[in-house]
């Protein structure tokens, strides 16, 4: 088997230009009570798409690139690539990221510790084309052959006669769409290097220079953002009429009187949920809006354009799209003059609001920003709201999100939680920092067109559903519901799909839900049962 | 994009079957896209569910939350799944001729 790192170029070219789907045998297997599930192949696009779109080198497609029409629509893919590629490897070009980008390059020692830290290439039973060097592999190799001086003469003794086509260029763009970039790989590699910012350098070169990229993440997410002020289309009417049932509900469930603050000047913390929890998990936000008005914490909402939807898409392909959506975000909250900003339960708005803001944004355009985590453990550890963890006397297990845990090293206080709320909570295997990525990363979880929700269901988050069947390993028959706590919105997203697609609600009685749900279900001033038990 | 026809009605549709001009919706539309839903007949209940979708769209550029939804028609999310069978969001939506959602959601 040719493993990138040591495959000549050839191999990695067939590999490329190869349409290998998965192959469902070969998936992770899972335990009890999988042992005898079959999943069937992922569908090939159809012929009408397949004449209109190239997917990957696995069949599946998540940019829909389409086929370029002619000889000179080919040339302008293949020299507006070279283009990007030189670009991005240029301090005036690249400013923001070159410097890992060219660390990561130029220091690979092609061990491969990496690949069995990915859960995508071990999920997937291994196939070549999802190992986390094979893109950076191909990158290297077109580099060293077509933009490095002397790359011509004699490619093929030096091993880089990596020929560019069109295809081979849609084919890279596709696998960026491949890794979730949970940087597993790079907490795994010996040297420091960082798989997971190769590929969404990757990706960033072809949405800025080629206009190629996950639709649901450019069009209809910052773009939409952008003019609409919510990814999801949500607009200030909308967000009214759901404040208000929100309040209803809160009123109906808790028995308490609650009024969901907008637009307090002044207040310590505007809260930046992500605007599906509005439309999705409104019992996320009521929860949130409970603990902060019975501990007294000072907030507000921000009913200002982009201001009421914390997601940051650009943090996944796109540096310019993402300053545009960060400065919008800061811009919104110094104008409502508030000390800090708080993040809700949603991981890529933790790392797009705090530390890629650290590199990217200056500090005079910026506003102080906390981890709602933080916000959250001084509240329960300091005991500024009554708790009586009886209430939840069910299993529960933590899944942490990749951007909150790993990137940003948030592991304890959500921990410190859970043991003031939760008497019969279980870590899963590996956790922390060393967790495993839901699958349904760096905007996955919001694509499901084509063929690429099937793919993520089966392939991309395989060992995350492993992991969490066997945290509940010893009370798994369905009659025990249990409560899979994801405080991160894109995770929700997955876990739905996921366990809705593994029908685990009805195997296992598994529900899913945020943190501050589980912490309102405990709280002595609320009438019992704020979790509602039924599928959602 | 691709366009769907049936009959001698021809419809804008995204890769996943949803509208992709909404302005462009009416009964005779939602019937036809009914059948791509595998359901042959819109039943009063069926209405109630797409026309309940249809305005809250209309009014607030958004499909409304499920809780809301459930809420307001009455029906559970159970009986949401019996009228269409892929759901509120894949289906329902998609015959109230609403763009499909977006966002995290």
């Amino acid at each position: 088997m040719a493993e990138a790192g040591t495959a000549t170029a050839d191999a990695l070219a067939r590999l490329l230009a190869g349409n290998e789907g998965c192959d469902p045998a070969r998936l992770v297997p899972l335990p009890f009570p999988y042992e005898d599930w079959r999943d069937e192949a992922i569908p090939p696009l159809t012929e009408s798409q397949r004449a209109r779109i190239e997917p990957g080198p696995d069949g599946v497609s998540a940019a829909q690139i389409p086929i370029p029409g002619g000889e000179e629509e080919r040339e302008r893919l293949v020299a507006g690539f070279l283009d990007g590629l030189r670009k991005l490897l240029t301090r005036e070009n690249n400013w923001t990221f070159l410097q890992p980008l060219l660390l990561s390059m130029e220091n690979c020692v092609k061990c491969q510790t990496c690949a069995e830290a990915c859960p995508i290439y071990t999920g997937s039973g291994r196939m070549e084309v999802y190992r986390p060097t094979f893109r950076a592999e191909i990158l290297r190799k077109i580099v060293a052959r077509h933009l490095k001086p002397a790359g011509r003469l004699f490619p093929g003794l030096r091993g880089h006669d990596i020929e560019l086509d069109w295809e081979t260029v849609v084919k890279l763009a596709e696998l960026s769409y491949r890794c979730t970039l949970c940087r597993r790989c790079a907490q795994a590699c010996p040297v420091g290097l960082d798989n997971g910012l190769i590929t969404r350098e990757i990706r960033k070169l072809f949405s800025q220079e080629l206009g190629i990229h996950m639709p649901e993440l450019h069009e209809k997410g910052t773009v939409k953002q952008l003019e609409v002020g919510s990814s999801t289309g949500l607009n200030r009417a909308g967000l009214a009429d759901i404040m208000e049932f929100a309040e209803e509900d809160i009123r109906e469930k808790t028995g308490l009187d609650i009024k969901i603050p907008f637009d307090v000047e002044g207040a310590e913390y505007l809260v930046m949920h992500n605007a599906g929890e509005f439309l999705s998990w409104p019992e996320n936000l009521q929860a949130f809006a409970v603990i902060l008005e019975l501990a007294g914490v000072s907030w507000t909402l921000s009913s200002e354009l982009v201001g009421y939807d914390s997601v940051n898409y650009g943090l996944f392909y796109d540096d310019v799209q993402y300053a545009r959506v960060a400065l919008k975000h800061y811009e919104v909250a110094k104008k409502l003059g508030v000390e800090k900003m708080m993040v809700g339960e949603c991981g890529h708005a933790h790392k797009a609001l705090m530390p890629i803001a650290d590199r990217l944004i200056p500090d005079s355009l910026r506003v102080r920003t906390e981890s709602c985590l933080v916000v959250l453990e001084d509240i329960v550890v300091n005991e500024k709201i009554l708790l009586d963890p009886s209430r939840n006397d069910f299993p529960v297990t933590l899944h942490d999100p990749c951007n909150i845990t790993r990137s940003m090293g948030i592991v304890q206080p959500q921990r410190n939680i859970l043991a003031r709320v939760a008497p019969r909570f279980r870590e899963m295997e590996p956790h922390g920092v060393s967790n495993y990525c839901c699958g349904g990363g760096s905007g996955f979880a919001i694509c499901s067109s084509l063929n690429f929700g099937e793919w993520r269901t089966r392939v991309s988050g395989r060992v995350k559903l492993r992991q969490i069947l066997e945290a509940f390993s010893d009370c798994i028959e369905p009659e025990t519901k249990k409560y899979l706590c994801a405080p991160c919105s894109n995770c929700k997203g997955q876990m739905r799909d996921l366990l809705g697609y593994y029908d685990a609600w009805n195997r296992c009685g598994i529900l899913y839900g945020g943190l501050v749900e589980l912490i309102v279900n405990a709280m002595v001033d609320v009438r019992e049962g704020f979790i509602e038990w039924n599928l959602h | 994009m691709a366009t769907f026809t049936h009959g001698n009605v021809s419809i804008e549709v995204d890769e996943d079957g949803f509208m992709v001009n909404p302005d462009e919706w009416n009964e005779e539309v939602a019937r036809i896209l009914a059948t791509t839903e595998g359901v042959d007949e819109l039943t009063d209940e069926h209405w109630k569910l797409v026309n309940y979708l249809r305005e809250y769209y209309l009014q607030f550029g958004v499909a409304p939350m499920i809780r809301k939804l459930c809420k307001e028609t009455g029906f559970n999310l159970k009986k949401v799944y019996e009228l269409f069978p892929s759901g509120p969001a894949k289906g329902a939506c998609k015959v109230a001729g609403l763009p499909k959602p977006t966002g995290c959601v």
